[in-house]
């Protein structure tokens, strides 16, 4: 199972472009809204025609427009699942699935609905009305309508996003398992970067139409291609600064008057002495040591300007005493207690160097 | 405080009250007067009330079904495509609403009368005329009544999320059984509601009908047409107006009454 895609299109202000191919694996579309993720959805269902473009599908093209090639809908084989579910009201739950079905009254409907009532754990519920289910069940009915024909590939368009929280978790390893036992492609948008984070094997970043990244869902977490992207994916710090020497793969960089060492970077080799750089590392890797030596590489002093506690973990302001740029850290509310951190008191920060990812600096930032 | 809230119910009451009063008055005026005159049973079953009142079904019924068949395609058009020009095809829909029925019998004339627009034409190549028959009536009842019905029909289509359509698309069905299975049952309230409008309207219809098509008994008159003509005779007068349009109300009410319940019965809640 595989697909690829590629398209492009003129989408009120800005224009559309995205292309990314996996195999049978989940991606997670992540962006804020109107970034374009429900667009690719839509171009993959045939619901919109792309102005350049080519989508295939498990060999088969579904999209080509210098062939001229535009698969209609329903014969896509997708299961496309929309945010608000479209359960059809004046059908009850087995006519619902069933509505997918080429042949919807015989044996063999009958059978491939039991099935999918089972996969889902709505035996029992077959002849309910949609309005009568729970959020959590009415979701499993949508996935098991859109799993019902010969579907290849699953598109899900924050599909949670109106449930609670409780369900959310639930319906989310539901969806691990399901994936799991069918071994389907599936293409999860989501605005939620904790899910995203938990769904993802692999990461497709968007922002204002186009696509930014896609990759591994680590590696995209841990070296994103640009600020841009840094600043999507949660890394709260993006400090700019200066090539000071690259050899080695590895990077000496200076920021805000420190020096910065920073581990091997995979593109170490684009960047050369001079160059305006910017240094990402996340809240969650800036190290608090109590004692710790002043280096001249990677440590400086700061004091802790705000400190907020969201139960299991805080967020602290970090301001530079001396050289150095201010921070933002997080530490768990352990070590937190432990260190005996206090608003106003100094400490001596450590970035890894390992933590530290350099981006070269985008052309308008400051 | 609790004897100003007394004062605005009791003010509410009263305007209920007239209301209702104003509602209820002619129609009780009407039952009395048909009743104190002998001869309103007998007037009902005279040939020119039971040619009318034929007439007036059938001729209403043929406009609400070519109202659904034309008025479908069309009010599914504007409630879901974007196109140039959706806006003033949308305004044009309600043009027959807000004029006077007389102005459309004009209308229709210079369009389909002998010596109208393709009415002439269409009589040179064909032989066929319009104007002063049985079609004509039906043709002034759809231009009236029809667009009751494609407002909402339109109505109906844009309360069904466009969500249902696409996510059937997805499964396997075509635009047809999409329409069919998904978006008709869906809209059904609001077409069955446009249906009534569109059907009542029709039976009611005068203006446009007396213009285009005439008052000849069993070919144009219809109910209201009538009624007229019964109130303007001498010999009929006042008693024979009130007898056909005391007909004219039982039916619209059992068929009203009727179409209620069925309309009520499909409505499930979402």
């Amino acid at each position: 199972m595989s697909f690829s895609f590629d398209a492009s299109m003129h989408l009120g202000n800005f224009r559309y472009e995205a292309a990314f191919a996996a195999d049978s694996e989940l991606v997670v579309l992540f962006g804020h809204s109107g970034a374009g993720k429900s667009v690719t959805l839509q171009l993959f269902a045939g619901l919109m025609r792309p102005e350049r473009g080519h989508i295939q599908l498990n060999g088969r093209v579904l999209t080509d427009t210098t062939a001229r090639i535009h698969v209609r809908p329903p014969e896509r084989h997708v299961g496309y699942v929309v945010q608000e579910l479209a359960l059809f009201p004046h059908m009850d739950v087995r006519q619902n699935i069933a509505f997918a079905l080429d042949d919807r009254r015989g044996a063999a409907a009958r059978k491939r609905v039991d099935g999918l009532l089972e996969l889902l754990d709505l035996e029992g519920y077959g002849a309910r009305m949609p309005r009568s289910l729970s959020g959590g069940q009415r979701q499993r009915v949508a996935l098991a309508r859109a799993l019902a024909a010969a579907t290849e590939i699953l598109l899900l368009d924050e599909p949670f996003s109106a449930l609670d929280e409780s369900l959310r978790e639930g319906l989310r390893g539901e969806l691990l398992r399901l994936r799991r036992e069918l071994g389907l492609p599936v293409l999860f948008v989501t605005h939620d970067l904790r899910e995203a984070h938990l769904l993802a094997d692999r990461l497709a970043i968007f922002d204002e139409g186009k696509l930014l990244q896609f990759g591994l869902r680590d590696d995209v977490f841990r070296r994103p291609a640009s600020p841009r992207v840094a600043t999507l994916t949660g890394v709260a710090n993006l400090i700019p600064g200066r090539v000071l020497e690259a050899r080695e793969g590895r990077l000496l960089l200076e920021c805000a008057g420190m020096r910065l060492w920073c581990g091997p970077q995979p593109d170490a080799g684009c960047f050369r002495a001079g160059q305006a750089v910017v240094a990402a590392i996340r809240a969650e890797l800036v190290n608090f040591t109590r004692h710790g030596e002043d280096h001249e590489f990677n440590h400086l002093q700061a004091r802790v300007a705000e400190d907020l506690s969201y139960g299991a973990v805080h967020t602290i302001r970090l301001e530079a005493t001396g050289r150095g740029p201010d921070l933002r850290a997080e530490i768990a509310a352990r070590p937190h207690s432990v260190l005996g951190i206090k608003p106003g008191s100094v400490w001596t920060i450590e970035l890894p160097p390992e933590d530290v990812h350099v981006m070269a600096a985008e052309a308008n930032a400051s | 405080m609790i004897s100003g809230r007394i004062a605005g119910r009791t003010t509410v009451a009263l305007l209920v009250f007239a209301f209702a009063l104003f509602y209820v008055l002619p129609f009780a005026g009407l039952v009395e007067r048909a009743a104190e005159d002998g001869r309103t049973f007998e007037l009902m079953k005279s040939d020119v009330a039971l040619d009318a009142l034929r007439l007036s079904l059938i001729t209403s019924t043929v406009a609400t079904v070519l109202a659904i068949l034309l008025g479908t395609p069309v009010a599914h058009i504007i409630a879901r495509r974007q196109f140039r020009g959706r806006s003033l095809a949308n305004a044009l829909i309600d043009l027959p609403i807000i004029l006077p029925p007389t102005v459309a019998g004009v209308a229709l004339l210079t369009a389909f009368g002998r010596r109208g627009l393709v009415g002439e034409p269409i009589e040179d190549l064909l032989g066929i005329t319009f104007g002063f028959t049985t079609t004509a009536v039906v043709m002034a009842q759809l231009l009236v009544a029809g667009p009751f019905y494609v407002r909402a029909a339109i109505a109906g289509f844009e309360s069904v999320s466009p969500d249902y359509e696409r996510v059937a698309s997805t499964l396997g069905a075509g635009e047809w059984r999409t329409f069919r299975e998904v978006l008709l049952p869906l809209a059904r309230s609001n077409l069955l509601a446009g249906i009534v409008l569109c059907w009542t309207r029709a039976m009611g219809e005068l203006g446009a009908t007396l213009l285009f098509a005439g008052n000849l008994r069993g070919e144009t008159q219809t109910m209201p047409l009538a009624i007229l003509q019964a109130f303007e005779s001498r010999d009929l007068g006042l008693p024979g107006a009130i007898a056909l349009s005391l007909m004219l109300i039982t039916v619209a009410l059992v068929i009203l009454v009727a179409l209620r319940l069925v309309t009520h019965r499909s409505a499930y809640e979402l």
